[in-house]
C-alpha cells in the first residue's frame, strides 16, 4: 500500500493564511475577477482564471436594464475597506491564550483576519460587509495544523470556557458562520485550512485519507496528479473545504456517478468536548446501531471539529463530454428529466433550466471570437423557433455532463436524447451545455456587479417529490413576484429555477431570486421577509427546509416543522451530551434560543 | 373665438337639466344594455373576442378535460377501490366513470356561447329597464384572471343569476365561466343542450356515499380550477333562495374547488362574489307559493316557453356588483398548515379539520360579502314599511316612513338605489306602479295589499284558501322586506332585548346573553359569521349608542330611554320570526306522547306540514296576524335551529331521518323565546287538528 508522507511543498494550499490577500473581503471569489462595465459600457469579466475572463458580454447589460430595471447613471458603491478602527475590540481570554501560546498553535487577533471569518455569503452578511459592520465577530483566529492540534485546544477551550466556531471555506449561505451577538465568552475562529494533506491514498480499496480543511480545488488537483478523484463538485469547488462539505451534508454536480457527500464518506474524524469520536474500521457498510457518521454530517460546527476524513476515490473517467437539450417548455424539460430519473440512466450531471434561466444564460454568451460562429447561432435559432415551433418566451434548456469511458459516454448519450425525443427535446450542442455549467460559477461574481446597481441577489435550493416539482417551481417564482409586489419593490423582480439533481423519488430545485431595491430603504429586510416566504412555500409545496445548503441559523425556523419536536429533542440529548458547556456555541441548527441552558 | 352663448355659460357643460341626463352611469355603474339597444345585436354577438386568459393555464378544449379527468390518479385510485370492493373489473368500472363524466360534462363551445348571447341579449332587452355593472370590478377581475384562477361565487335569488353572469362576462369580453349547475336543467330538452354547450356542467344533488362519482366530480372541478381554463362558477348557497334572504353557505363545492389551494397544486386561488339585486324577481309569486307548500313546477323548456308571458312584463333594473376579489391565499395565510399534506398523494382527499373550519368560514365571509354589496331598491323600504302596516297606510305617510328608514338604512352601510334627481314621493309611486301586483294605490291616496278582506260569513274551505291567498301577498311583500334584515338583525336583537325587558336596566352582560340566544336561534334565518358573536354585539352596540337609540350609563342599558321609534320598528320588524319560532315550540310541545310519555318521532317534512296546518288555525281564528308564519322555509329553519340546539333528536329509519323533539329542552327555549314578545294565547282546542281520537295524554 503506498502512501504519501505529508509535504509541505507538495501540499501547498492555494489559498494563503491571510485570504484576504488572495480573495475579496466584500464579495465572491479571487479579487482579480470582478465583473465591471467597461470602457464601452459593456460588461467584462477581468482577470485570467476563468474562460470568460477578459471577455465581454454584449448583452448583459442590456438584460440587466430591462430584467431588472437597472439604472447605469444610479450606482450604489460599497463602503471602503475597514480598518482595525471600525470592528469591535475583541473580548480577551488571557489564561486561555497563555494556554494556546504554550501549545505552539499559532493564532491571530488581526482585525482583517477577524473579519474574514465573521461572515459566510449569505446576501445578508455581504450586504453588511459593504454597508455596515457586524455586531459581534471572532475575537481570535488560530490555525491548527493537525488532528492532535485540534484536540488540544478543544481541550483548552473546554478548560477556559471558549467558544469554539469551526471556519473552512467560508462559504457558508445559511449565516452558519455569523457570530451569536449575545455571546459574551470569547469566541475562536478555528480556520482548518493548515489541515489540508492527503494522508494517504489506497489503491486497493480506492479510498483516500484527507485532513478536513483542504478545498475542493486542492484536493482534487493533487488527486488528479495520482489518476485519482473523488468526483465531488459543489458548485463552491474554489473555495469550499472537505470539512464543511461534511458538515453541512453538501452534494456535488455529478452526485449520479459519485454521489453525495455522505455517499463518498467511509470514515470521518471529529474532535468534540467529550473526546475524539470515530469508527474503528473502514468498511462498505456495517450494521451497528444508528450511524454515528450521521450525527457527524449535517451538524454544522455544533458538535465538534472535523478533523480527518476518509473518502472514496475514483479513476480519473477518459471521456468528459458536455450536451444540451432545448425542450420546447419547462414541463417537458421536468418529464424528461423523470423519465431519466425513472430509468436511472441520468449521467453524471443534467439540470434543467426554465425559461428566464436560459435567456439569463443566453444574456452571458460572450462576444463572439468569430463571424462563422455568429451564423451557426443564427441557424440553429432558425431551427428551433421557426422549423420547430419552439416560442424563445417557452422553451427550457437542459445541461448534460457524460464521464465514462468513450463506450460508456457514447451510449448514455444515445439513451437520454432518445429519451429527451420522446418529450419533444432537441439536441441543442455542447457549447450551450458547458455554458449553461459555467453560469453556476460565475453567478456568485455577478451578484457583486447587481449590488452596484441596487440590485440584491440570491439563490436557495430545496429538494422535493417528482409529482410536486412544476407546481413547487411555478408556485414558489409567483410567490416571490407577488410578495415583492406587494411589499413596494418598484420593479419586475427576477425570479427563476433550475432542477439540478434527479433521484428515484424527487429532484433538487435551485432558485435564483434578483429585486432592483431602488428607492427602498431597507432591501435586506424586505429580501429576508420574501425569502422567508419563498420558505415558506416551498415546505407548503412539499419541498424540504434544504437540499444540501443547510440550516444554519438561516433556516432554523423551520427546523422543527421539519423534524418534529421528538426529533429536535434528540439532536438536543446529543448535543447536551457531548458538549454540555456549549463550546461549540455558533447557534447553528437549534440555536441558543432553544438549548437548554448556557453555562 | 367662443361665441357669446357659450360665452354666457360654463362651456364645458353639455346638459345641464338633470332630468334630461340619461341614467346610463350612475355612482359607479352601467347600464350595459342601453348600448344593445341602440347597435346591432348581430354585430354584438359575432364580433371577436380578446378574452384574458391565466398565464399558467394551457389551452384544452372540452374533450381534452374529460380525457385529463379519465386518466387522472385520483379517478384510477378510486376505480381500483370500487373495482376490489365489488368485485367489478376496472373496466367496467371505468366504462362506469365515462357514463359519469358525459353526464357531467360541459362542452364549452364558442358557437353556443354566441347562440346563447343572442338569446340571452334579446331577452334581457324584454325584461329588464336597465342592467347595473359596476365597471370597477370588471376592470379587476379582468386582471385577476391573468394571474390566477378565479371562482365566480353569485348570490341567487333567481334562475336569470347565472344567465345574467354569463352575459356580463360575454358583454365585457370575458371568458365564459364553466358553472355548477343542478341536473333538472340536463333534462331540458333545447336548453339543457345550450347550455351544456355554453359551459354548465351537471352535479347530482346528493352523491355524498358514491365514491366514485365523488372521484369523477371532484377531479372534474379541480383539474379546471388548477388549470384555469375558465373561471368556475356556482352557487355557495347551494340553491336559489326562495326568501331573498342569503342561505346559510353549503360547503361541498367550495371544498372542491380549494382543495388545490390546500394541496399547493396552484400558487392561489381568487374568489370573487358577485351580487345581483333585481327591483322585482322573476319567480315571486312562484316562490310565494312554494313556501306554502304548493309544488312548484318541474324545469322543462316548455315552461320556460309559458314563462314568456313574463317577457311581456316590467322587472325595472338589475344590479350585478362584482365583488373584490378575495384572495384564499391572503384569508387562509397563518391559519393553516399545508405542510400536513407533504406525507400522503395529493389526489386521495384529506382536508384536515383546521381546514373544513376555514372553509367554513370562508364560506360565510363570502356570503356576507355578498350581502354588502347588495343594492336595496326603494321598494325593499315600502315593503318593509308595508309589513308593519298591513291594513295599508296613508301614502303621505308611507313616503314619510320610507325616507325615515331610508336613513336609518344608510347610516348601517346599505346601499339604497334612490334617484337623487326626483322627489320622494314620485319614487314611491313609480315602485308601487311596478309592483303592482302587489300593491294599489286607492283613489284616497291609500296603499294596501291588493287582497280582498274576507267576507264574515264563509265556509271553512274559503277561509282557508283566503288564507293562502293572503299568506301568499304577504309572502311576496316580505320577499322585499327581507332584502333588508340583514342589515339590521343584529341591532334589532339588541332592540328586542331591551323592548321586552321589564327593569329599569339591563346589563350589558345579561344583554349579551339574551343578544346571543337569540343569535343561537335564528343562525339558519339569517348570517352570523361563526364565532364572532361578541364582535358583532360590540359594533352592534356601538352603532346604537352612537345613533342615540341606546342610553347606557355605567354598563347598563337604560330601558326607558332606550325605548324608542327606532327600537319598536326594528322589534316590529322582526317579530314575525320571533312568533314563528314559538308557534313552532307549542306545536312540539302539544304533540301526544307514547306509553314512555315521548311524542312519537316525524320526518321533517311531515313536522313542518303539521305546525304550518297549526298556523293556518291560528291565522283564521285570528289568534295571530302574520300570515308569512305559514312560510315552510320558516317552520322548516325553526326545525334545523332547534335541532341543532339539541332540543330536537335526529333518529334514522329505514333511511329516513325522523325527528324526536326532546321536551325539556323545547320548553325551555320556548319559555325564553317568550320573554321577547307579547305571546298570544293558543287555545288547546287547536293545537290538536280535528281531534278523532279523544286521547289527550295525561301528562301534557
Amino acid at each position: 500500500m503506498p502512501s504519501f508522507q505529508s509535504d509541505d511543498q507538495r501540499y501547498a494550499p492555494t489559498l494563503p493564511k491571510r485570504r484576504q490577500e488572495l480573495l475579496k473581503w466584500n464579495g465572491w471569489g479571487y479579487k482579480d475577477s470582478k465583473f465591471i462595465l467597461n470602457k464601452d459600457n459593456h460588461v467584462e469579466l477581468t482577470g485570467e482564471r476563468y474562460r470568460l475572463s477578459g471577455l465581454t458580454m454584449p448583452l448583459l447589460r442590456d438584460w440587466m436594464i430591462q430584467t431588472l430595471g437597472v439604472n447605469l447613471e444610479h450606482k450604489s458603491p460599497a463602503q471602503p475597506e475597514r480598518t482595525a478602527a471600525d470592528i469591535p475590540i475583541p473580548i480577551k481570554n488571557e489564561a486561555f491564550l497563555l494556554d494556546l501560546k504554550k501549545a505552539g498553535i499559532p493564532f491571530s487577533d488581526d482585525s482583517q483576519d477577524r473579519l474574514f471569518r465573521a461572515h459566510g455569503h449569505t446576501l445578508h452578511e455581504i450586504f453588511i460587509l459593504r454597508e455596515g459592520m457586524f455586531q459581534r465577530l471572532p475575537d481570535l483566529v488560530a490555525w491548527p495544523a493537525s488532528h492532535s492540534d485540534v484536540v488540544k485546544v478543544v481541550a483548552l477551550a473546554a478548560k477556559h470556557n471558549v467558544v469554539i466556531m469551526p471556519f473552512g471555506g467560508g462559504t457558508s449561505v445559511s449565516a452558519a458562520l455569523e457570530c451569536p451577538v449575545t455571546e459574551s465568552r470569547m469566541i475562536l475562529s478555528l480556520d482548518t485550512s493548515q489541515m489540508n494533506k492527503i494522508l494517504w491514498i489506497d489503491e486497493q480499496n480506492l479510498t483516500a485519507r484527507i485532513e478536513a480543511g483542504v478545498i475542493g480545488q486542492d484536493l482534487e488537483r493533487w488527486l488528479a496528479e495520482k489518476g485519482y478523484c473523488t468526483g465531488h463538485e459543489p458548485d463552491s469547488i474554489e473555495f469550499s473545504s472537505l470539512g464543511g462539505w461534511v458538515a453541512t451534508r453538501a452534494s456535488g454536480m455529478k452526485k449520479n456517478i459519485y454521489g453525495n457527500i455522505e455517499d463518498l464518506l467511509v470514515h470521518v474524524q471529529m474532535v468534540t468536548p467529550q473526546g475524539v469520536v470515530e469508527k474503528s474500521c473502514q468498511v462498505p457498510r456495517m450494521s451497528s446501531g444508528p450511524d454515528i457518521h450521521h450525527f457527524i454530517l449535517g451538524s454544522e460546527g455544533t458538535l465538534g471539529v472535523i478533523t480527518e476524513v476518509t473518502l472514496k476515490i475514483r479513476p480519473i473517467p477518459l471521456c468528459k463530454k458536455y450536451g444540451s437539450i432545448v425542450f420546447p417548455d419547462f414541463e417537458s424539460g421536468v418529464g424528461c428529466l423523470r423519465e431519466v430519473a425513472r430509468q436511472r440512466c441520468a449521467p453524471a450531471s443534467i439540470r434543467l433550466m426554465d425559461n428566464e434561466q436560459f435567456q439569463f444564460g443566453h444574456a452571458l454568451k460572450p462576444e463572439s471570437s468569430s463571424y462563422f460562429s455568429g451564423i451557426v447561432d443564427g441557424i440553429k435559432k432558425f431551427y428551433i423557433t421557426k422549423i420547430k415551433g419552439f416560442k424563445p418566451q417557452e422553451l427550457s434548456v437542459a445541461t448534460l455532463l457524460f464521464e465514462g469511458t468513450n463506450e460508456e459516454v457514447a451510449a448514455q448519450e444515445k439513451r437520454v436524447y432518445e429519451i429527451a425525443a420522446k418529450f419533444g427535446g432537441l439536441p441543442g450542442g455542447e457549447d450551450n451545455g458547458q455554458r449553461g455549467y459555467m453560469l453556476t460559477f460565475v453567478i456568485a461574481y455577478l451578484r457583486d456587479i447587481g449590488f452596484d446597481y441596487h440590485c440584491v441577489a440570491e439563490s436557495f435550493e430545496t429538494s422535493v417529490p417528482w409529482d410536486r416539482v412544476l407546481d413547487l417551481c411555478r408556485n414558489v417564482k409567483d410567490r416571490l413576484h407577488r410578495e415583492c409586489k406587494e411589499r413596494g419593490v418598484q420593479f419586475p423582480a427576477f425570479a427563476t429555477c433550475r432542477v439540478t439533481q434527479t433521484y428515484d423519488v424527487g429532484a433538487c430545485v435551485y432558485f435564483y431570486f434578483a429585486f432592483n431595491y431602488r428607492s427602498m430603504s431597507n432591501p435586506v429586510h424586505v429580501y429576508e421577509q420574501i425569502e422567508a416566504c419563498a420558505r415558506d412555500e416551498i415546505l407548503a409545496n412539499g419541498g424540504s427546509i434544504s437540499h444540501h445548503h443547510g440550516v444554519g441559523k438561516l433556516r432554523q425556523r423551520w427546523l422543527p416543522r421539519t423534524v418534529s419536536e421528538v426529533g429536535i429533542g434528540m439532536m438536543r440529548a446529543v448535543k447536551q451530551y457531548l458538549d454540555p458547556q456549549d463550546i461549540f456555541a455558533n447557534g447553528n441548527l437549534i440555536g441558543p434560543g432553544q438549548l437548554e441552558s448556557k453555562l | 373665438m367662443s361665441s357669446s352663448e357659450e360665452q354666457s355659460r360654463n362651456s364645458w357643460i353639455i346638459e345641464d337639466d338633470p332630468s334630461k341626463v340619461s341614467s346610463k352611469h350612475k355612482d359607479g355603474f352601467e347600464d350595459i344594455l342601453e348600448e344593445r339597444r341602440r347597435t346591432s345585436d348581430l354585430r354584438f354577438i359575432f364580433r371577436s373576442r380578446d378574452v384574458p386568459v391565466y398565464k399558467y393555464s394551457h389551452p384544452r378544449s372540452a374533450q381534452q378535460i374529460k380525457d385529463d379527468v379519465l386518466k387522472s390518479d385520483r379517478v384510477k385510485y378510486a376505480v381500483e377501490q370500487v373495482s376490489e370492493s365489488t368485485g367489478t373489473s376496472t373496466k367496467e368500472v371505468y366504462e362506469e366513470v365515462q357514463a359519469i363524466l358525459d353526464e357531467m360534462a360541459h362542452a364549452y363551445k364558442l358557437g353556443a356561447i354566441r347562440a346563447l348571447a343572442m338569446v340571452l341579449t334579446k331577452t334581457m332587452k324584454r325584461l329588464y329597464r336597465r342592467l347595473y355593472v359596476n365597471e370597477e370590478g370588471i376592470n379587476k377581475l379582468r386582471s385577476t384572471i391573468k394571474e390566477y384562477p378565479v371562482i365566480i361565487l353569485p348570490s341567487h335569488r333567481s334562475y336569470a343569476d347565472f344567465l345574467l353572469v354569463s352575459y356580463l362576462f360575454y358583454n365585457y369580453d370575458l371568458p365564459l365561466p364553466v358553472i355548477a349547475a343542478a341536473m333538472d336543467f340536463m333534462s331540458m330538452k333545447f336548453m339543457g343542450w345550450l347550455l351544456r354547450s355554453a359551459g354548465a356542467f351537471y352535479i347530482r344533488r346528493t352523491f355524498s356515499n358514491d365514491q366514485l362519482y365523488w372521484a369523477v366530480f371532484t377531479e372534474y372541478v379541480q383539474t379546471q380550477v388548477c388549470n384555469g381554463d375558465a373561471p368556475v362558477e356556482f352557487y355557495v348557497e347551494g340553491t336559489r333562495s326562495r326568501t331573498a334572504k342569503t342561505y346559510v353557505p353549503k360547503l361541498g363545492m367550495l371544498k372542491a374547488s380549494l382543495e388545490p389551494y390546500f394541496k399547493a397544486h396552484i400558487p392561489d386561488l381568487m374568489v370573487v362574489p358577485i351580487s345581483i339585486s333585481y327591483d322585482r324577481t322573476l319567480e315571486e309569486s312562484l316562490y310565494a307559493y312554494e313556501l306554502l307548500g304548493v309544488p312548484k313546477p318541474k324545469e322543462s323548456t316548455s315552461g320556460l316557453l309559458k314563462a314568456r308571458s313574463i317577457l311581456s312584463e316590467d322587472f325595472g333594473n338589475v344590479h350585478m356588483f362584482v365583488g373584490e376579489p378575495i384572495s384564499v391565499r391572503q384569508f387562509c395565510d397563518g391559519k393553516v398548515d399545508r405542510i400536513v399534506h407533504s406525507t400522503a398523494p395529493r389526489y386521495i382527499a384529506s382536508l384536515t379539520e383546521s381546514e373544513e373550519a376555514l372553509i367554513q368560514d370562508f364560506a360565510y365571509h363570502v356570503v356576507l360579502e355578498q350581502q354588502k354589496q347588495m343594492i336595496i331598491s326603494p321598494f325593499v323600504l315600502i315593503a318593509t314599511v308595508l309589513m308593519q302596516n298591513r291594513d295599508g297606510i296613508p301614502l303621505r305617510q308611507l313616503v314619510k316612513e320610507v325616507e325615515w328608514l331610508k336613513r336609518q338604512t344608510a347610516n348601517l352601510g346599505g346601499y339604497v338605489d334612490w334617484p337623487g334627481s326626483e322627489s320622494a314621493e314620485s319614487v314611491v309611486q313609480h315602485q308601487l306602479q311596478l309592483h303592482g301586483n302587489i300593491l294599489t294605490l286607492t283613489d284616497e291616496a291609500f296603499v294596501e295589499l291588493r287582497q280582498s278582506k274576507p267576507p264574515p260569513n264563509v265556509s271553512k274551505e274559503m277561509q282557508r284558501d283566503i288564507v293562502i291567498s293572503t299568506g301568499a301577498l304577504q309572502i311576496m311583500t316580505a320577499l322585499y322586506r327581507n332584502q333588508l334584515l340583514y342589515l339590521f338583525v343584529r341591532v334589532a336583537f339588541i332592540a328586542v332585548s331591551v323592548n321586552s325587558s321589564l327593569h329599569d336596566t339591563l346589563t350589558l352582560d345579561e344583554l349579551y346573553q339574551r343578544y346571543s340566544f337569540l343569535e343561537q336561534l335564528f343562525q339558519r334565518e339569517f348570517i352570523f359569521m361563526p364565532g364572532h358573536t361578541r364582535q358583532d354585539f360590540d359594533k352592534s352596540i356601538l352603532h346604537l349608542t352612537h345613533g342615540g337609540g341606546l342610553m347606557v350609563d355605567d354598563n347598563r342599558v337604560l330601558i326607558k330611554r332606550s325605548t324608542n321609534k327606532y327600537s319598536t320598528f326594528l322589534s316590529q320588524m322582526f317579530e314575525p320570526f320571533l312568533l314563528g319560532y314559538w308557534v313552532v315550540c307549542q306545536y312540539l310541545l302539544s304533540l301526544p306522547g307514547d306509553i314512555h310519555g315521548k311524542p312519537l318521532p316525524k320526518t321533517h317534512k311531515a313536522t313542518s306540514q303539521d305546525v304550518q296546518q297549526l298556523v293556518v288555525r291560528l291565522l283564521q281564528e285570528g289568534v295571530v296576524k302574520h300570515y308569512e308564519i305559514q312560510s315552510l322555509d320558516l317552520l322548516g329553519n325553526a326545525l334545523l335551529s332547534l335541532t341543532s340546539m339539541g332540543a330536537i333528536t335526529k333518529d334514522k329509519r329505514n333511511g329516513e331521518v325522523y325527528l324526536c323533539p326532546n321536551q325539556i329542552v323545547v320548553s325551555r327555549i320556548s319559555e325564553n323565546l317568550g320573554r321577547y314578545i307579547d305571546l298570544p294565547s293558543i287555545p288547546g282546542s287547536l293545537l290538536v287538528p280535528e281531534v278523532k281520537q279523544v286521547a289527550v295524554p295525561a301528562k301534557l
